[in-house]
């Protein structure tokens, strides 16, 4: 080193926990809400939320946060605000501010300087809400007739999709842009980027996801690859898949019996990150719902006959043309596992020397109480 | 012995095959040329077919690789023929007992006997036509018959022991050992095939003058050598068995030893330097300066050398052609000053004779072989080869992806259909202005207001109201209360996602009250019922009557399973009895001393038949199942067989 240059360029790691990144995926499906009104209406459950989401930020100074919609008829993201594909033609407007459409008389959420918010708290609750709005002005009937159910796959896709552009975003950059950066730093001591860690936070109020077996699976699969823990919490509908996605991921699985302590839920069993996760033990409920959806009725089955080639999963052994569906190769079942099992042992008659057609013992592999009439 | 007047490159003499089969040998008639071919170095056998006029074989003995010789005879006696086909038969007996035997032998451990060091060597080169024996040997059927493998290993594996034992033990009577053993191993054969691995793995040669050493007990200096270690020296060291030999008739062998070991020849034997202060002796320096490589043969008549990068190529391509001498490290030393190079060397060269070749197999190809060959192609230069994989031919994928149900097939339809979409809509829309929205300041929700937690209010006032707000205390506090639940459940279990623990430690035996006996037991129980309930399931689903016995019997086995638990839960029960008489006792006696009574709470005391039921609970179901499926499928066919057998 020389002595004229005093400068000390070390790089430390930051020891602290890493910055962890909270996606939230929101089931809005309107028939389940409605119902639930009664019990958990839909505007303190999204302030409850709300309340989360802060105590997340306030967690860390790193840690960020992302919530994705999942309505009847699509998914959207409400918080970061979607940019818009292209230049919004302006409607009327003759000066030219950014104006909300919509009806005037509905309330106008903006991040105003109210110096009691911590103002990324603000920005985040009147983003929220003003997708939010948006969303709910966009369906009609229609949307609501066709579906009773939401699209849980096409959430959860968005939101892997999300978590890979942040680590790619976070992740420690190369030692030679490092050398490059140690330069432009007038302090001596600097951190290297730590990566992200992530998780997906389910709040799922419906049932009927076996339609969406394909998709749900090959998203759970990829979570599992990437190390990103999905957390559910069941309000109301049945379970069929979710369960299985928080045990492959490494996730907590919750059904509250009192959806009123929400909140409660929500601090108590989904606040630590996956740096905390490692000391605590999580609520998780035990048993695992392992049923898989066939490929042809999309029927939940726990037993089923599965294509030896392609992997997919049938209800009944007999096919059309014996085909796989998917990838067309042709099966049949072993016949071990056809015959009907032999509990009456045969009884040996006496083999009589002419006539051969009178022996008792038929061929070896049809038991003896089988229905072949051969005695007559 | 079998003997036929044979000619032998037109001389008439007599072949003979040995009695013991060891050597066929000709012997002219006139007594002096002989011909001697030792059975094990036969490789092939020909004879003339009975259509020829003569009648005549062929021997091809290898007498080393590449080194073939034929030996024609033809047999000239008025029963020509049968000769021929007696002599043929009974070399061909002889040939493949030798070679099943020389096919044993390279499985066997490397012994590192001196004589046998070379017999390895020529037998290896025999078992050209043996095939593969090393993949036979562990074929399925040739383990599940090998009992001592299977012994050997239950030995080796005391988990593995008690449950084959425990088995065994419960079995029902008509089910004999043997088909019980079979079944046990039948899902085991990995396990044999793996440990009959392990066994026929041995160690090999090791540098023996490096591991006997004189040591220091109490002054004197004591040597431990052992029979084996002695012969392993004379097989490394030739020069020390003629040293031993020109010697010891004259000194007594211990007195041999010990002069060996303390005298030069065996510092230059080991490598090391010999100094001037090392004692010298007068009858063992004689051999210093001699060599001890009296058995160079073997080694330099190797199997053709791997040839997989010719250096001698590069020999015109050496631009100054000095060599090494500008390298002062590079430079041929004399012995004298390291000879603990060469000596290793050397040391290692006669170990790693005897065994067997890894890199090239013994039967490829002289020359670069087919693998090397591709490792120096330049790959980068050459076209991509056409795709080998399997195409799934997936019609329509669209149908997996499309969420599409309408709204009469879905279960929570019933639930959902009170309300029509346009009731569902506006409910949705007057939710969202009720948030209290606008009364914070500024703008912005009120956020504390919307939860609806409020810290000042008592529980007594809400337990009135008939509707439970979102917020309230008790709802907080119930949510608490099942998140704790959980926690503790999951505590219990040990059921960490990172590690996942499959054996039960006595800490859980502990945790539900039980002791540690009673658990184990439990335990052994639980694996025999499992393995039966195997058993059960494998014979029920084969389909075959001729089994249909064994079924009987297994039934009644999983009944004396349930007895078995029944047992273990009684013993628990007793156990916790006795505890709570011993909490008694102790609040008796404290309360005897002090005065003061203490509440004696029976629920305190955990353990008892009630935890073995509930742990035990999967099981029984599942012997449950199997006697329900077994009863309605016997039930079907009684009366089909009552039918068409009404005697």
């Amino acid at each position: 080193m020389n002595d004229i240059d005093g400068t000390v360029r070390t790089v430390v790691k930051d020891e602290g926990p890493p910055p962890s990144l909270l996606t939230i995926v929101l089931d809005t499906n309107p028939h389940a809400w409605a119902h639930l009104s009664s019990t958990l209406p839909l505007s303190t459950a999204l302030a409850n939320i709300l309340v989360f989401i802060n105590a997340h930020l306030a967690s860390g100074n790193a840690n960020c946060v992302a919530v994705i919609a999942s309505h009847s008829h699509k998914a959207c993201f409400l918080y970061p605000s979607p940019t818009p594909p292209s230049p919004q033609p302006h409607h009327g407007a003759s000066n030219g501010e950014v104006e909300m459409n919509g009806p005037a008389d509905r309330p106008i959420y903006s991040v105003s300087d109210n110096p009691n918010k911590y103002r990324p708290f603000a920005t985040i609750e009147t983003a929220i809400l003003n997708n939010f709005a948006k969303l709910i002005d966009e369906t009609d009937e229609a949307h609501l007739s066709a579906t009773p159910t939401t699209l849980i796959g096409g959430a959860l896709s968005l939101a892997l999709s999300f978590i890979n552009k942040s680590t790619i975003h976070h992740s420690p950059t190369s030692t030679h842009a490092d050398a490059l950066l140690s330069l432009a730093d007038a302090d001596g001591k600097h951190s290297e980027r730590t990566t992200l860690t992530s998780r997906i936070l389910i709040v799922s109020v419906s049932g009927d996801l076996a339609n969406q077996y394909i998709p749900m699976m090959n998203s759970i699969f990829a979570a599992q690859r990437k190390r990103v823990p999905i957390d559910i919490i069941k309000l109301a509908g049945d379970t069929v898949l979710l369960q299985q996605a928080s045990d492959a991921t490494g996730g907590v699985y919750m059904k509250p019996e009192r959806p009123e302590g929400l909140l409660q839920y929500l601090m108590m069993g989904f606040l630590p990150d996956a740096f905390a996760r490692k000391t605590l033990i999580m609520p998780s409920a035990g048993g695992v719902d392992f049923r898989a959806a066939c490929f042809c009725h999309r029927k939940v089955v726990d037993i089923g006959y599965v294509c030896s080639v392609c992997l997919s999963i049938f209800c009944e052994p007999t096919l059309p043309d014996n085909l796989c569906m998917t990838c067309g190769s042709y099966l049949s079942l072993r016949s071990a596992q056809m015959n009907p099992p032999a509990l009456i042992p045969r009884k040996k008659k006496k083999k009589r020397r002419a006539g051969g057609t009178d022996s008792a013992t038929p061929g070896g592999s049809t038991p003896a109480g089988s229905s072949t009439p051969m005695h007559g | 012995m079998l003997e036929a007047a044979a000619q032998f490159k037109k001389q008439d003499g007599k072949l003979t095959v040995s009695a013991d089969g060891r050597t066929v040998s000709w012997e002219a008639n006139s007594g002096s040329p002989m011909l001697d071919i030792a059975v094990a170095e036969i490789g092939n056998l020909q004879q003339t077919p009975a259509t020829a006029a003569k009648a005549s074989i062929k021997v091809v003995v290898q007498k080393s690789p590449d080194q073939t010789e034929a030996y024609t005879f033809t047999f000239t006696s008025a029963a020509a023929r049968d000769d021929q086909q007696a002599i043929t038969g009974a070399l061909r007996k002889w040939i493949e007992a030798w070679k099943a035997q020389a096919a044993v032998t390279p499985v066997a451990t490397p012994r590192a006997d001196g004589s046998s060091a070379s017999a390895a060597m020529t037998i290896a080169q025999t078992v050209v036509g043996a095939g593969k024996p090393r993949e036979d040997a562990y074929d399925d059927a040739k383990l599940l018959a090998d009992i001592e493998l299977q012994r050997s290993l239950l030995n080796s594996n005391p988990a593995l022991r008690q449950r084959f034992d425990q088995a065994v033990r419960d079995k029902p009577e008509t089910i004999t050992i043997g088909q019980i053993s079979n079944q046990f191993w039948a899902t085991r054969v990995h396990l044999l095939r793996s440990h009959a691995a392990e066994k026929a793995q041995g160690a090999g040669t090791y540098n023996v003058l490096s591991v006997v050493k004189p040591k220091n007990e109490g002054g004197q200096f004591k040597l431990n050598m052992s029979k084996e270690q002695i012969q392993l020296i004379f097989a490394q060291h030739p020069l020390v068995k003629k040293v031993y030999n020109e010697n010891v008739p004259g000194m007594s062998e211990g007195d041999f030893w010990s002069r060996f070991f303390n005298s030069r020849l065996v510092k230059k034997l080991r490598g090391e330097k010999i100094t001037d202060v090392d004692p010298t002796d007068p009858k063992l320096d004689k051999y210093l300066n001699l060599d001890d490589d009296a058995d160079n043969a073997p080694s330099l008549v190797m199997p053709s050398l791997p040839h997989f990068l010719d250096v001698e190529g590069n020999e015109q391509n050496h631009s100054q052609r000095l060599g090494n001498r500008p390298d002062l490290t590079m430079r041929p030393n004399t012995n004298e000053k390291v000879p603990i190079l060469r000596v290793l060397n050397r040391m290692s060269e006669k170990m790693m004779a005897d065994v067997p070749p890894s890199d090239a197999d013994r039967h490829a190809p002289a020359g670069l072989d087919e693998e090397t060959y591709k490792e120096l192609q330049l790959r980068d230069l050459q076209r991509a080869a056409d795709d080998n994989r399997i195409i799934l031919k997936v019609q329509d994928q669209s149908q997996f992806f499309s969420a599409g149900q309408g709204l009469h097939t879905s279960s929570s339809a019933a639930t959902y259909a009170k309300r029509t979409p346009a009731q569902v809509l506006s409910i949705m829309q007057q939710e969202f202005k009720n948030m209290p929205a606008g009364q914070g300041q500024n703008g912005g929700i009120d956020l504390q207001a919307a939860i609806g937690v409020e810290d000042e209010s008592s529980s007594d006032e809400e337990a009135s109201a008939k509707k439970v707000k979102v917020g309230s205390r008790s709802s907080r506090a119930a949510a608490t209360s099942q998140i704790v639940r959980a926690i503790r459940k999951r505590h219990l279990h040990n059921d960490d996602y990172l590690s996942s623990q499959v054996t039960p430690t006595g800490e859980q035996a502990h945790k539900l009250g039980l002791s540690e006996q009673v658990f184990d037991n439990l335990a052994m129980t639980h694996n025999t019922t499992i393995e039966f309930l195997h058993y059960f399931w494998a014979v029920f689903y084969s389909g075959d009557p001729e089994r249909a016995n064994e079924v009987a019997k297994l039934i009644e086995t999983l009944d004396k399973s349930l007895d078995r638990i029944k047992a273990v839960a009684d013993t628990a029960e007793s156990e916790r009895t006795s505890s709570i008489e011993n909490t008694k006792r102790e609040i008796e006696i404290v309360a005897q001393r002090t005065g003061r009574r203490r509440k004696f709470d029976p629920n305190s005391i955990k353990g008892g038949a009630k935890v073995v039921n509930t742990i035990v609970e999967p099981l029984i179901r599942a012997i449950h199942t199997a006697r329900k499926q077994y009863q309605t499928a016997l039930s079907e066919q009684m009366p089909r067989t009552n039918l068409l057998n009404p005697n």
